[in-house]
């Protein structure tokens, strides 16, 4: 139960941090770094849950490892995007992306 | 007793690295917190006996977090830090966000009934019982997954790919 | 025929020359009369042999004129002619000197013409025409002098009575024409009952009048005003004459009722005008209301029954009177124009010749034999006596006789007493002449009764000594006390009614004219009444319009309120629209806008923007799940 209870605490708090992150940065990578943070947070979260309350249902393990997947791939087209975005105004700082301001 | 020891190590760790990728100002260096901060997450996971997703993280994160920082100092304004300018906005909302964020869920975690801990996990039986949920229940998912990435990586390249024509 | 009717034409024509040549008018004059003379006389000796003679001619349809020559009317036209022709002598002298000439003379020989007309009459319709012909004609003729005071009111004083009394001849005519369906006076005379009395009564009421009887007879006296042979011919032997003769004429028509109110008619005019006569002043009154006084004894003689006694006295009359006025006629110029008796004391002894004549004529009058009045009074008291009523018309006939004789007395005794100075009269060779036949008459025509009784085939009454006597000695007492006495002792307590005439209740002033006046008056306050009222109605319907005017100005304006209150209206309508309604619109569309413009916000289109509001969002959902997980 404890080490649940720091386990899913830890992720709690990555998430906070994780959160404060993404909303405070200019930048488009910092602002990824901080999702990745998040999903971190979340990711320990899931494999808490799996050790301590299901660890006979390896769909817990999927789930993780999904999350994983999805980490990597948002990075993936994050960076895309953003070299697009480099390429079209020459930086990257959310601040002047008003483009889409309705 | 000691995993419980060893998580909360790992994971203070990682709070502590995920903090310091947002309080630098140099980039390299926020990469690579965030570097050590996911590695100190698949050590947490290794601590909670899931070596095989441990590694897992371990190897992704490592790869990924080295191509963000070549991302980064290409696109960073200032890669260094050293120019001293304030990269953060909106830094009281954030705040609250994420303390607000960081609370809601610790409430939840402490507050919550989980039930019955389960006992111990035989370590030979993960990577197997893995095994077979992906390829009997879970395969579905997977191939999805496969495709959702082939379909990921088509657009990153698609959209990261210089214009032709409109030079 | 011819002859007979050149009565009527012989005078007319005169008339109508007189009028066409205003020259010659005396001798036009005297030729009319003396072919009319001439043309009666043959007349009458044709008709005493047994002719008769009538003509027709077209009148009204189905009511031709006739004039018939008959004894009866042939007696009659002589007489007018006769004295007509002689007074018209007479008159040539009279009006020597006198202006107007062609005036008097056409009139008089119109009014000849008109008198001759009425008596040869053989319908209603021409005696009726004649009638009033004579009527205007005797207006004329009394207006003669209409320059001088009074004259003209007398003219017609004299012709609104006889004309108010016609109405009774109209009245009586209509009677007899509807009952017996023709004019001719001898058939309409053959109708009995209801209609003869009636038919009676109203020919009596066109006589009174006519003939100058009570209470009628005030006209008679104020016609003196005319020139002298204008009252000798009119107003003592024709004109008046006329009355006598419509009922001696109508006398197989009247019933017994009526005689008798004729008889008593008769008696009290004889009454009456005989007092009325001793009272006057006035020579020419005196003798006017001795005719009527006359006349009277002439309507109770028809009232007694004996119609013929009528004619005789009327025959006898006529010379008699007018010879009397004739004489009077001699007087007046040869004082000075004056008919006064006053003025005429002593005329008598200044002027012998003429005096013996009036003496003669008065005598015959009162009835003193051998001459004619006295055959003639004697005739009218014998019908009297020997009448059904005698009781009553007796004494009436003696009275007359009696007042007779104390006027003439009178008029004698005033004219010879006293000392007269005579003026030269002019013309007075005409006149003597004129009124020496009329005298000569006067006196013989006694004698000529028995032939006209027998000509007429009427009988007379039988004549007894006792009524004879009786009739002397009361007109010979009449003429002794006459001759002797002064007026106010023989009157007495009369003395003063008779000289106004017996005017009764104010007389016909009183009784007639000032009621109709004041009836006139009341019926214009009361037209005025109307008048006022009617205006009252217009006012009163112009008031209504004046109010229907201001109400529809009320009413106008209360539109033109109404409708300034629907501008009004609309105004602040439109007021609340624009600023209300368009300002809640308005406030509206701002407001979305401004809710819009603060949403756009929200799309910043930055980054962390939406990744707050993603952040908020996602804490959303998951307190609702709390909640609805702790809620169940």
């Amino acid at each position: 139960m404890t080490t649940l209870i720091v386990a899913l605490a830890v992720g709690a708090i990555l998430f906070g941090v994780g959160l404060y992150g993404a909303l405070s940065q200019t930048n488009l990578v910092m602002i990824m770094m901080g999702v990745e943070v998040i999903l971190g947070g979340a990711l320990v979260n899931l494999v808490a849950f799996w050790r301590f309350l299901h660890p006979e249902a390896y769909s817990g393990q999927m789930f993780v490892l999904i999350v994983m997947t999805v980490m990597a791939l948002d990075m993936a087209v994050g960076f895309g995007v953003a070299t697009g975005r480099f390429r079209a105004r020459g930086s990257i700082e959310m601040e002047e992306a008003r483009d889409l301001k309705g | 007793m000691l995993q419980t020891v060893f998580t909360g190590l790992f994971g203070l760790a990682a709070i502590w690295f995920a903090v310091v990728v947002f309080r630098t100002s140099s980039m390299v260096r926020s990469a690579l917190a965030l570097l050590f901060s996911q590695a100190a997450i698949g050590a947490m996971f290794l601590a909670m006996q899931t070596e095989f997703l441990g590694v897992l993280q371990l190897t992704m994160m490592a790869t990924e977090m080295a191509i963000m920082a070549i991302f980064m100092v290409m696109y960073m304004m200032d890669p260094g830090g050293l120019g001293g300018m304030d990269m953060t906005h909106q830094k009281r909302a954030s705040q609250v966000s994420g303390a607000l964020g960081g609370l809601a869920a610790l409430a939840v975690a402490f507050f919550v009934g989980w039930g019955p801990i389960a006992a111990e996990v035989r370590p030979g039986e993960q990577v197997r019982g893995l095994g077979l949920e992906i390829m009997e229940r879970s395969m579905l998912i997977f191939e999805t997954a496969g495709v959702t990435i082939l379909t990921a990586m088509i657009a990153a390249t698609a959209i990261a790919i210089k214009r032709r024509g409109k030079e | 025929m011819i002859v007979a009717a050149l009565i009527i034409l012989g005078p007319l024509a005169a008339a109508v020359l007189i009028l066409a040549l205003r020259r010659l008018a005396p001798a036009l004059a005297l030729l009319g009369a003396g072919v009319s003379l001439i043309a009666a006389l043959f007349t009458l000796s044709r008709v005493a042999n047994g002719a008769a003679y009538s003509a027709t001619l077209p009148g009204l349809p189905g009511l031709p004129l006739r004039l018939v020559a008959e004894p009866l009317t042939a007696v009659f036209a002589a007489l007018v002619a006769v004295v007509g022709f002689f007074v018209m002598v007479y008159a040539v002298g009279y009006m020597r000197g006198e202006g107007g000439l062609v005036r008097f003379f056409a009139g008089m020989s119109f009014f000849v013409a008109a008198m001759q007309a009425l008596v040869l009459a053989g319908d209603w319709v021409l005696l009726l025409a004649a009638w009033e012909l004579i009527g205007f004609s005797s207006y004329l003729l009394i207006g003669f002098w209409f320059e001088r005071p009074g004259i003209a009111p007398a003219a017609s004083r004299a012709f609104l009575y006889t004309r108010s009394a016609d109405l009774g001849l109209y009245a009586a005519i209509f009677v007899l024409i509807s009952q017996t369906g023709t004019s001719e006076i001898s058939r309409t005379l053959q109708a009995g009952g209801a209609a003869a009395v009636a038919a009676g009564l109203f020919l009596l009421l066109a006589a009174m009048g006519k003939s100058a009887q009570t209470p009628l007879h005030g006209w008679l006296l104020d016609a003196m005003a005319g020139p002298t042979p204008v009252s000798a011919l009119l107003h003592s032997a024709t004109l008046v004459a006329a009355g006598a003769i419509l009922l001696i004429r109508a006398f197989p028509l009247l019933p017994p009722a009526v005689l008798v109110v004729v008889g008593v008619v008769g008696g009290l005019t004889t009454l009456v005008t005989g007092l009325t006569a001793l009272a006057q002043r006035d020579l020419k009154r005196l003798l006017a209301a001795s005719t009527a006084s006359q006349y009277g004894l002439m309507l109770l003689a028809i009232g007694a029954g004996v119609p013929v006694a009528a004619l005789f006295h009327l025959l006898a009359h006529a010379a008699m009177k007018s010879s009397l006025f004739l004489g009077a006629g001699v007087f007046q110029h040869a004082s000075g124009d004056s008919t006064e008796l006053a003025d005429l004391e002593g005329m008598g002894r200044a002027r012998r010749l003429t005096f013996l004549g009036f003496v003669i004529a008065g005598l015959a009058l009162a009835g003193v034999p051998p001459l004619s009045g006295f055959w003639s009074k004697d005739a009218v008291l014998a019908a009297t006596f020997v009448s059904p009523n005698a009781w009553l018309l007796a004494p009436l006939a003696l009275a007359g006789t009696l007042l007779t004789g104390l006027y003439v007395g009178r008029a004698l005794r005033l004219l010879w007493r006293g000392e007269g100075e005579s003026e030269p009269v002019a013309g007075e060779r005409w006149m003597g002449a004129g009124l020496a036949v009329l005298v000569v008459l006067a006196a013989t025509l006694g004698l000529a009764m028995p032939p006209v009784a027998g000509l007429l085939g009427a009988e007379l009454s039988e004549e007894t000594l006792l009524v004879a006597a009786v009739g002397l000695v009361a007109a010979l007492i009449g003429l002794a006390l006459g001759w002797a006495l002064p007026t106010g002792r023989l009157l007495g307590p009369v003395y003063g009614l008779a000289g106004r005439g017996f005017r009764v209740g104010g007389g016909f002033d009183g009784l007639v004219a000032r009621p109709a006046l004041g009836f006139a008056r009341a019926l214009d306050v009361f037209d005025r009444g109307i008048h006022a009222g009617v205006l009252a109605v217009g006012g009163f319907g112009l008031a209504l319009a004046r109010v229907a005017d201001t109400m529809s100005d009320g009413i106008h304006a209360g539109v033109l309120a109404v409708g300034s209150a629907s501008l009004a209206v609309a105004r602040a309508s439109r007021v609340i629209d624009d600023r209300g309604i368009d300002g809640l619109i308005d406030a509206l569309v701002r407001g979305t806008r401004d809710l819009g413009a603060r949403a756009r916000e929200l799309q910043s289109g930055l980054v962390h923007r939406e990744l707050l509001l993603a952040a908020a969002g996602v804490a959303l959902v998951f307190a609702l799940l709390i909640a609805g997980s702790v809620g169940s």
